[in-house]
């Protein structure tokens, strides 16, 4: 018996921005090279979430009207989820969903979306969207590494507390808020981001980031290393296209 | 009459003649010279077409409807100006004016038949008293994340309000069920009726899931493509309008062979989406009182433009130069692939161009696991163009044979490796920057092969295109 990995997709009908999908693919699709078997339960509202029986989650971005249902919802699995985070649940967390982890989200025109309050971080929306190809370096085991994705967002998200630690550091792009060189957060095995595009499938590191954080969790081994031959020429190619003068 | 209107058109032409000397295809610049000096310009160069000022809106398809409508119209003999694809802001729509007027800016016309996207018809209802509206679709596509299709659907409804057009309406897009009851216009509905081709369930919809009236999820009997169905709404009275020009007994072999209410028509065309835009020129047609044998001729005649389907002949293999944009025109091409039963290549240049739209994202939300299919009979895809590793790593997690991958960022020698496969045709597939350079490509390729193309034959014969 195929030992398998469950991913709870969360609210795919109203949070499904920017390629979300290619995330999910790529999980499944690297998890059984990996020779386990695993499965997209797709989750929305007023579902329960089955924690014991759920390895790893995984969010999107929606428009605002959405991002209001879907508030209201997480409100009554807020404790529990706190919790399975705080125990090392990886979690990936886009755009609209990873706003909403923080305090609030002040839209442009002043309206105020209160956010689950689990980081102490805030996003405040401004005219302009930070649109564009985005590449940032990131840490994973002790060791660097390039992120590339798109970003494409209107709000501004500030990290408060100075000991959350950010996905990574901007090295062409906007992250964060297009100040101070923060991109995202991480925090034990969840990753709020503004990269899409999607992420997962260009940055193999960043997956299997995920999946190993998933075996560990049940004692099981990663044993064999997956051709990303494909993966990293995409990658090379969105890097060179972002940093044109080096090589 | 004015002099300042003579001045506008005849810079107006002079614009369009430098900058076809330039090199430039001169489509938003010189009317937009033209608007500078003689603001009202398309207003007035409007008020001399006689019989009627159509638009074409929507999603997909526009172009190649509209194309269709001219076809029917120079069938029949009847003038008319026509904005180029590509050109369909107020500015190219007014440099589509100047040039076929007089310099005297007093020439009539039969029809205008403008082609533009949705966000600009009520600023083009400002300034021509247009008689018809035909909506295509409307789809959701990567750029339209934050629902401003709602918005531009409810301008186009709110602005089309008070005037005297007549509305030419999908009965099959849910999205376009409240427009009758909103606006209070004339409207008529061309649909399809149940075809072989029809899904008792698709996964691929989004976007009519919800009812316009009252929010709640729609139920489909079946689907025709994308949201395109039969439906109706399990909580209030909404379902498909009765329709006055119903498509029935459609067959793609791969061409199409359908017959809207008793006339029945032929195409080269492929695919569900093209026999969408056939129902609605035909439609167009019928209601402007075109005779039938003019309409079934122009449909017949009908060649595909510059990548909606050209069809090469390059050492005696056919080659299909197709343009995708968006995901359900993505599905759309793929899905045509299945309709071909032989064993065939595909190139697939994927480039990020602001025209293209810089986020490719759009390609994870399309069905490319169809290439995966056995029945496809895909030996060789060939991956190119500026994001030649993101279509790539899309196509291998589509679950398709890594080994049959090749990666090729340069266009030219892609299209050769395609073209240098055994078996069928060449499926051909590029986004919009790289469409030109592989249509020229595959011209220069076909000529020194020694093969002409369909589509130019038929062109020259008629002493030309455009």
């Amino acid at each position: 018996m195929t030992e398998k990995f469950v991913i709870a997709h969360m609210y795919p009908d109203l949070m499904n921005l920017y390629g979300d999908r290619g995330n999910l693919l790529c999980l499944q699709k690297r998890i059984r090279g990996y020779g386990y078997d695993c499965e997209i339960r797709q989750l929305s509202l007023n579902d329960l979430i089955d924690f014991p029986n759920i390895d790893m989650i995984f969010m999107g971005g929606g428009s605002d009207r959405e991002q209001g249902l879907v508030y209201n919802d997480l409100l009554t699995k807020v404790e529990n989820l706190l919790q399975e985070i705080e125990n090392g649940l990886p979690a990936l967390c886009i755009c609209g969903a990873y706003q909403l982890l923080g305090q609030y989200y002040k839209a442009v025109d002043g309206t105020m979306l209160k956010g689950l309050g689990f980081f102490d971080l805030y996003t405040e929306g401004r005219p302009g969207r930070l649109i564009g190809n985005i590449l940032i370096e990131s840490e994973i085991d002790g060791q660097k590494t390039s992120v590339v994705g798109f970003e494409n967002h209107g709000g501004r998200t500030y990290l408060c507390d100075k000991k959350l630690k950010p996905f990574g550091t901007v090295v062409r792009g906007h992250g964060n808020n297009g100040e101070d060189y923060s991109e995202g957060l991480w925090y034990k095995n969840l990753i709020g981001t503004y990269l899409h595009g999607p992420l997962l499938p260009k940055n193999p590191r960043i997956a299997d980031f995920f999946i190993k954080a998933m075996a560990a969790r049940r004692g099981l081994p990663i044993t064999n290393i997956l051709d990303d031959t494909i993966e990293n020429f995409a990658h090379q190619q969105v890097k060179n296209k972002i940093l044109p003068n080096i090589t | 009459m004015s002099l300042r209107l003579i001045i506008a058109v005849i810079v107006g032409k002079l614009a369009i003649y430098f900058s076809r000397i330039a090199g430039n295809q001169g489509t938003d610049f010189p009317g937009q010279l033209a608007r500078k000096i003689y603001p009202d310009i398309l207003t007035a160069l409007a008020g001399h077409i006689q019989n009627g000022i159509i638009i074409v809106t929507g999603t997909n398809g526009k172009t190649t409807t509209s194309n269709m409508i001219a076809e029917i119209f120079r069938e029949n003999a009847s003038t008319y100006v026509h904005n180029r694809a590509g050109a369909n802001m107020l500015t190219g729509i007014t440099t589509a004016f100047i040039k076929a007027t007089s310099l005297s800016g007093q020439r009539t016309f039969d029809y205008a038949l403008l082609e533009t996207d949705e966000a600009n018809v009520p600023l083009l209802l400002q300034e021509v008293e247009a008689t018809m509206l035909i909506i295509t679709n409307f789809f959701r596509d990567q750029l339209d994340r934050y629902g401003e299709l709602d918005h531009t659907i409810n301008l186009i409804k709110n602005a089309v309000q008070g005037s005297r057009l007549e509305l030419i309406l999908n009965a099959d897009d849910p999205l376009q069920s409240d427009f009758a009851s909103h606006t209070g216009l004339k409207c008529w509905f061309y649909g399809f009726g149940d075809t072989i081709y029809d899904e008792l369930t698709s996964a691929d919809s989004r976007e009519g899931r919800y009812c316009v009236f009252c929010g709640h999820v729609l139920s489909y009997e079946r689907y025709h493509y994308a949201q395109l169905g039969q439906y109706h709404c399990p909580n209030c009275a909404n379902h498909n309008a009765a329709l006055n020009f119903t498509g029935h007994s459609l067959k793609m072999d791969p061409g199409i062979h359908f017959t809207i209410n008793d006339l029945g028509l032929q195409s080269t065309y492929q695919g569900f989406y093209n026999a969408y835009n056939i129902l609605a020129a035909v439609s167009v047609g019928k209601r402007l009182g075109i005779n039938d044998d003019v309409i079934q001729r122009a449909i017949f005649n009908y060649q595909p433009r510059a990548g909606r389907m050209e069809k090469f002949m390059i050492a005696g293999k056919p080659c299909l130069l197709v343009l995708v944009k968006n995901p359900t025109g993505l599905n759309q091409s793929l899905s045509m692939l299945l309709l071909d039963p032989a064993e065939k290549s595909l190139f697939f240049a994927l480039n990020d161009n602001a025209a293209d739209g810089r986020d490719i994202s759009w390609i994870w939300d399309a069905d490319v696991e169809t290439v995966a299919r056995p029945e496809a009979r895909i030996s060789k895809i060939i991956c190119s163009g500026q994001r030649s590793g993101d279509i790539a790593l899309r196509i291998k997690y589509a679950g398709y044979s890594t080994d049959d991958i090749r990666i090729e960022s340069r266009l030219q020698e892609g299209i050769a490796l395609a073209i240098a496969e055994e078996g069928g045709t060449a499926f051909i597939l590029c986004t919009y920057t790289a469409l030109f350079s592989c249509r020229q490509i595959m011209l220069k390729m076909q000529k020194q092969s020694g093969g002409i193309a369909q589509t130019e034959s038929r062109q020259q014969q008629k002493g030309g295109g455009e």
